[in-house]
């Protein structure tokens, strides 16, 4: 008799334990990572949003961005989303392969929410089939960053690489390699960030308008490779093999520079011993590619929300997301550049930078985030991606161009064949 | 229950043999029990997916059903994959099994000083994570590390190499790595059989003359053999299923040169566009692989 009865109350135990989670109400949990960046933005929201709503708790939980994207993998594939949170940061490269692969996970919020004056091209990434499902938070807009001390070593100031295109940025690059020893850029072997930089700076993608994949017929594509791998064997722009390298070339000034998303300042202005000796311009244009621009694009993220309960709530918090007060906010601390319109109105983006001498970076950084050509993605980015950098690498190392780009997109092909 | 009164006697379905089998049945039961819950039914429901194709919550029978399979003939990244973890199986494996009995047969040598102590040394790596330990051989390994450096020191090289980002460097850097993070384990394993063999045969082969070299071959390797069967085994059962290397060292690179089975299996569940089935069907691919290799060994190593 006492086995039944234990048995039961375990029973008990468990039934109410699961009746918990499904009746989770009136709070709004939140997955991002990046204590400095993206975590912190999202404590900002919380305090000014709990100051009119002070009966609204909200949880935000540090989840690695891999670990955010494999928990909704075996979330969705359990056929239980209860467990995720209502908001979650997405990489804006991985949201089209998410809410296409997992519909049910992802809310969707067309109509639900004010999408005006956010910038076209960011608000691109979480449109699927003409709904939205994300909405934007920073920008990757591209700067190029370079120590005017060595550049001045070698005889040029900044000016000298504001609005350049490749051939000019490859002749600077050889005489100041040849007058200081250093390279002007590097960038991780494989991982081919600065190759979609310069595409985009193109107005190209990987993919057609229909979201087939487009490498063998993309001179744009081709013309990079083959300006990448000359900057390669010129010693202009040095390969290393893994993202803290990358860092490392930066910080103990083995480079002169780096062409990158702006979030890559939080890095560089976190070695204070190098303060007043950075300036900020431009990237390079590409010559000879009609519509080519000095502007492009390198990660971000956006936000996207569960399929659940508390749907009204976490938008209605997300307004936080259209408050000029909110991005001057959190500007300071995380550099993290808005791409609402009306972000830069802030005092703080008009204000000078001390590390750069001065100079009103996020002023000029929001001026080229309205330049950015947009980009297609597609559930099949990552696959495409790889298959590149394969490309790519086989090309340095010798290959034949047109037959690596062919490979590529039989590659991909391949897998779309599914 | 309140019945107090015991019944008659009657001819005992349960006998004494029934009693006892029926009680080996109930403790072998839970466990079996588990272990199909949780791992043979989980193994059969791949084997299903592996015949699916389609979004990842609404998979579907593919037409024709081996589709998946037929596709893999076809992956020239997965047969490069193929290619690399047999690279490193032939390579690896007998390298490490014969350091790891020499070690062993120098560790058994009663008259060492500081045996425990060496002992040790060999199996501190097994002490290690495997993302631990793979991190640290890129740390080495890079341009401007350490390996780089000491070679270029000591003259061995005159200008560094880039380890990680050369397609035969980067698998010499994997199997450093296995050879260092694998060979104390495998010692382990004869050392310990080498304590089952009476040491007195070590002494009478000494008196009739056989030198260290002889009793090796002649002595210890014959009365290894099951354990070096089980070692081997286990190795490449291991190589086979070869992932952290792969993803914490190299990533895959340079261009998929060093990428393994189970790492592209990953990718191609979790960074690339999920394709559930097809990562299944490749799953089973080297469930075969492992039975058939060890099926070879088992015939070739136990010839009784």
């Amino acid at each position: 008799m006492k086995k039944i009865v234990s048995l039961i109350l375990a029973l008990a135990l468990v039934m109410a334990c699961s009746l918990a989670l499904a009746a989770e109400d009136g709070k709004i949990t939140i997955w991002t990572w990046d204590p400095n960046f993206n975590i912190k933005a999202m404590q900002v929201a919380k305090e000014m949003y709990q100051k009119d709503h002070p009966d609204v708790e909200i949880v935000i939980e540090e989840v690695l961005s891999e670990d955010v994207e494999t928990r909704v993998i075996t979330a969705a594939s359990a056929g239980d989303i209860s467990n995720l949170p209502d908001i979650m940061l997405c990489q804006d490269n991985s949201i089209q392969k998410f809410v296409l692969n997992y519909p049910e996970v992802y809310a969707e919020i067309t109509g639900k929410y004010d999408f005006t004056d956010f910038a076209e091209g960011k608000l691109a990434y979480s449109v699927v089939d003409g709904k939205n499902y994300g909405i934007p938070f920073d920008a990757g807009t591209v700067v190029g960053t370079y120590r005017t001390d060595y550049l001045a070593e070698a005889g040029y100031t900044i000016d000298d690489l504001t609005d350049i295109d490749w051939d000019r940025f490859i002749e600077i690059g050889k005489d100041v390699k040849a007058k200081t020893g250093r390279p002007m850029l590097s960038g991780q072997a494989g991982a081919i960030d600065t190759v979609l930089i310069m595409m985009q700076s193109c107005g190209a993608s990987m993919f057609n308008e229909d979201g087939s994949v487009n490498f063998v017929n993309n001179e744009a594509c081709k013309k990079v490779l083959e300006y990448y791998k000359t900057m390669v064997q010129e010693g202009i722009f040095i390969e290393v093999n893994t993202w803290d390298e990358y860092c490392g070339t930066l910080s103990n000034a083995s480079v002169v520079g780096t062409v990158n998303g702006c979030w890559i300042l939080g890095t560089i202005m976190g070695v204070q011993d190098q303060a007043g000796k950075w300036a900020l311009t431009n990237m390079p244009s590409m010559p000879g590619i009609e519509g080519a621009t000095n502007y492009s694009n390198n990660g971000g993220s956006s936000w996207v929300f569960t399929n659940g309960t508390d749907l009204d709530l976490a938008l209605d918090f997300m307004g936080m997301y259209r408050n000029v007060d909110f991005y001057n906010e959190i500007l300071p601390s995380t550099s993290a550049i808005g791409t609402w319109a009306h972000a830069k109105e802030g005092s703080n983006y008009q204000a000078g930078n001390d590390f750069y001498n001065g100079d009103a970076i996020f002023a000029k950084i929001v001026e080229y985030t309205s330049h950015v050509p947009s980009n297609t993605t597609g559930a099949y980015y990552y696959d495409a991606r790889e298959a590149l950098g394969t490309a790519l690498t086989n090309y340095i190392n010798g290959g034949d161009l047109a037959s690596e780009l062919q490979t590529a997109e039989d590659t991909v092909n391949f897998a779309m064949g599914f | 229950m309140t019945n107090a009164t015991p019944a008659p006697r009657k001819k005992r379905f349960w006998s004494m043999e029934r009693k006892q089998s029926a009680a080996g049945w109930a403790f072998l039961l839970p466990a079996t029990l588990l272990i199909v819950l949780f791992s043979f039914w989980p193994m059969f429901q791949a084997f299903l997916t592996s015949f699916k194709r389609g979004l990842p919550t609404a998979l579907q029978y593919s037409d024709p059903l081996y589709r998946n399979y037929a596709y893999m003939l076809k992956d020239k990244v997965f047969i490069q994959s193929v290619k690399n973890t047999f690279t490193y199986l032939i390579i690896q494996v007998p390298i490490m099994l014969v350091l790891a009995i020499i070690f062993a047969t120098l560790l058994n040598n009663r008259d060492l000083k500081f045996r425990g102590l060496f002992r040790t040394c060999i199996f501190l790596p097994c002490a290690t994570g495997l993302v631990a330990y793979s991190m640290i051989f890129r740390t080495l390994f890079t341009y401007d590390g350490m390996v780089n450096a000491l070679l270029m020191k000591m003259g061995v090289i005159s200008e560094a190499i880039n380890w990680l980002n050369d397609p035969f460097y980067a698998k010499v850097v994997i199997i450093l790595g296995l050879i260092w993070r694998w060979t104390g384990y495998n010692m382990v394993f004869y050392l310990s059989a080498m304590q089952g063999i009476e040491y007195s045969i070590y002494e009478a082969a000494r008196i009739d003359g056989a030198n260290q070299v002889q009793q090796l071959f002649k002595i210890t390797i014959p009365l290894l053999k099951p354990i070096i069967l089980v070692t081997a085994i286990m190795s490449t059962n291991g190589t086979l299923q070869l992932f952290d290397e792969s993803v914490n060292l190299t990533r895959g690179g340079p261009a998929n040169m060093t990428i393994t089975m189970s790492h592209y299996i990953y990718n191609t569940m979790f960074t690339k566009n999920p394709n559930f089935g097809y990562a299944a069907a490749m799953s089973f691919v080297i469930l075969v692989m492992v039975a058939v290799l060890a099926a070879i060994q088992m015939k070739v190593g136990d010839k009784r």
